[in-house]
């Protein structure tokens, strides 16, 4: 087996370029830092099996942040045959050196110039024969995102496969002083086959930046987006809810009933009441997740991510946090574990751990499908997105109450730098992909533990054998007097107590385990959540959802990403206790006024 | 030396980097990220509140004023 590893600074194409070489879906977004880890993929490559890596971006050889770790130690540590090193066109004078740095190791990079079709626009020429010739290994103009120059690439690489040494880049350290050499050689490399106007002017960008990062307009204007994008989830998504509630209904009762009819009665329940229903309500909700998430992806991949960084990093700052945290908040929104993972570009560990604090209090798109089911049962049609928005308040308050809070015990003075990409027009490909990605996340996770956790459910509420399902006498009840005590002052009842304990680990059982220990479903399941809680507890309820912890793979996230027991026992204790306390207020208070 | 810096240029002024006053470490990233010393600074955004836009070369960053104060500069342009 060969090994072909994709090297570059971050947000030069790498992904697209791996995506579009070996067919797979790494995930692309023009903003520098979204692959932070190893992904790799098998292709045969001129008559040989050849494994693809695709790994984080990295600014020099040197560089200390997790994720530049993650490339070193994978290169250092294993073998490979094959370089590609991915540049940017039309940052050659930037970007150069590292190529330079890696022909210097001695081994015969392949040079992939990159979005050579921004290069042309900008009337950027560059000569790839004379390079070649220079640097005696091989050069290609490409575009990784139209596929322009694409067959050369490969044919390229094919070619020099079998010939390939394997090693590994032990003496990464040893090429440590020798920078600026280095620069001056790629500078004058640059003077002899790159011909550029003076000055570039990304005209178009600018002309948007001017409205977008306006000292004024540039934060209302954030917001009024991220409301836009919000509202379109909402109106577009309930009809999309309504379609997949109609054919799974329809399904079940054309096929499903008449096939289970001749089941006994406690396992058609199980079966149909319990597992369908509650899988069913659940990946009713899948359409208005996609569709998040394409919104997601769209705003992602127009370097839009950035320029929200730079909006928002004087707030942040106040808070110990910096732009980049921000972003993650945002991506954090879609999922959490992914926005943790983000903070990898983070080096100082203080700046790090802060964010990896504040993240989980970000309302990911399984905590808004909760909040979506609830709202609707319970909450007129005006009412309705007005407390979501009051649940999205309520999240950024949380992230910053806690920032502020711990920020004095995380300070740090790392540097806020970050690169500004020009504006790109989202690839209809790639927002596609992103859609699908999440259909096949959802499909795993409801084939792992939003089964068992309905089928756990669906067992507890209606067992002993003689207790009134999802009533007294059930282990659930049990359970849910025990943990009476504490649940009581906040206004959660029994029967949804043991809900929460299923939420722990993913939102989407929630939902599920309403459907399965009701055995209700649509309206009727509506009419029974009015009688578990008034609009007070609802709201108090999704507080409490909203902030005791997002699930367990964020905690195992948490785990992973900080090595610490520590940190991450703090952090759930902190989660578990402010949403307590935050839903005691809440409830108590409204209470006192009369609510 | 002077201590003139990044920070101290208004919208549209530029100059060239002669230095960067940090820790090694922090001088690397800055480095690395295209504050090298010889090339051309130019100052695209600097509102009152939040960070500046740079550009250096075909590279536009955005970063803290007061990390451009370490960036030092060659006066008189
Ligand atoms: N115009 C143009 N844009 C491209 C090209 N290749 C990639 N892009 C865009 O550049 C941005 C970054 O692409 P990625 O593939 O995510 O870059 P990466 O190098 O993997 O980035 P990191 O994982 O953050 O290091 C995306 O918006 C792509 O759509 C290209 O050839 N031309
Ligand atoms: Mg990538």
């Amino acid at each position: 087996m060969k090994r072909l590893a994709i090297v570059g600074m971050p947000n030069t194409g790498k992904s697209t370029f791996f995506n579009r070489l070996t067919g797979s879906s790494s995930r692309v977004g023009n903003w520098p830092g979204v692959t932070v880890d190893l992904l790799s993929a098998h292709i045969v490559l001129g008559g040989t099996a050849v494994e693809v890596v695709d790994l984080p971006g990295i600014y020099d050889l040197h560089g200390f942040s997790e994720d530049e770790q993650v490339v070193r130690n994978f290169l250092e540590n294993n073998p490979v045959d094959l370089i590609g090193v991915i540049l940017n066109a039309t940052q050659l004078d930037h970007q150069l050196p590292l190529a330079l740095q890696f022909c210097k190791l001695g081994v015969q990079p392949h040079i992939l110039i990159n979005m050579i079709d921004e290069a042309d626009q900008l009337g950027i020429r560059i000569d790839a024969d004379a390079l070649s010739a220079d640097l005696g290994c091989p050069v290609h103009l490409l575009s990784a995102r139209h596929g322009t120059g694409f067959n050369e690439v490969r044919e390229s690489l094919a070619g020099r496969v079998n010939q390939a040494q394997h090693r590994p880049l032990d003496e990464m350290r040893d090429c440590l002083h020798a920078d600026d050499e280095i620069v001056q050689h790629s500078d004058a490399l640059i003077g002899r086959c790159v011909t550029a106007p003076s000055v570039l002017v990304r005209k178009m960008t600018e002309r948007i930046d001017h409205v977008l990062l306006h000292p004024v307009l540039g934060l209302p204007l954030f917001f009024a987006m991220m409301f836009l994008v919000f509202q379109a989830v909402y109106t577009l998504g309930g009809p999309l809810q309504d379609v997949v509630a109609y054919l799974l209904g329809n399904f079940k009762g054309w096929a499903l009933e008449p096939l289970a009819a001749t089941l006994p009665a406690a396992l058609y329940g199980f079966l149909i009441e319990g597992l369908y229903d509650g899988i069913g309500t659940v990946a009713s909700f899948v359409p208005v997740i996609i569709l998040f998430f394409f919104l997601m992806a769209i705003v992602e991949d127009s370097g839009y991510l950035a320029r929200a960084a730079f909006l928002t990093d004087s707030l942040m700052a106040r808070m110990g946090l910096d732009g980049r945290g921000f972003v993650m908040i945002l991506m954090g929104f879609g999922c959490n574990v992914p926005a943790l993972m983000g903070t990898r570009v983070m080096r100082s560990r203080a700046l790090r751990w802060l964010s990896m604090l504040v993240i989980p209090f970000s309302l990911c798109s399984a905590r808004l499908q909760v909040f979506v089911f609830i709202t609707t049962a319970l909450f007129t049609a005006q009412q309705a997105p007005l407390v979501l928005f009051f649940m999205y308040l309520a999240s950024f308050a949380s992230a910053f109450l806690t920032a502020t809070l711990f920020g004095r015990r995380f300070k740090s003075d790392e540097p806020f730098v970050l690169e500004l990409p020009p504006y790109r027009t989202p690839v209809l490909k790639q927002v596609l992909l992103r859609g699908w990605h999440e259909i096949s996340h959802f499909l795993r996770r409801a084939s792992t533990f939003i089964i068992t956790g309905v089928v756990l459910v669906w067992i507890l509420t209606h067992y002993p054998e003689g207790s009134t399902p999802g009533g007294a006498g059930t282990w659930a009840s049990l359970m849910g007097d025990w943990m009476k005590p504490v649940l009581d002052p906040i206004g959660i009842s029994a029967a949804m107590s043991v809900i929460l304990l299923f939420g722990f680990v993913a939102k989407e059982i929630v939902i599920g385990a309403m459907v399965a220990m009701t055995g209700l479903e649509g309206a009727a399941l509506n009419g029974y959540l009015t009688t578990q809680m008034d609009t007070t507890q609802a709201i108090s309820f999704m507080l409490f959802i909203l902030l005791y912890t997002p699930c367990l793979s964020t905690l195992a996230t948490q785990f992973t990403e900080s090595r610490s027991w520590k940190f991450t026992g703090i952090s759930l204790a902190w989660s578990l206790s402010l949403a307590w306390v935050v839903s005691f207020i809440f409830y108590q208070g409204a209470r006192a006024l009369g609510y | 030396m002077n201590n003139i810096n990044l920070s101290c240029l208004g919208i549209g002024e530029r100059a060239f980097i002669t230095g960067i006053h940090a820790p090694d470490g922090t001088r690397q990233r800055l480095q690395s990220m295209g504050l090298r010393t010889g090339r051309e600074a130019e100052v695209i955004r600097s509102p009152r509140l939040g960070p500046m836009q740079i550009r250096v070369g075909s590279v536009h960053l955005i970063m803290r004023r007061r990390d451009a104060a370490r960036v030092a500069i060659s006066s008189g342009q």
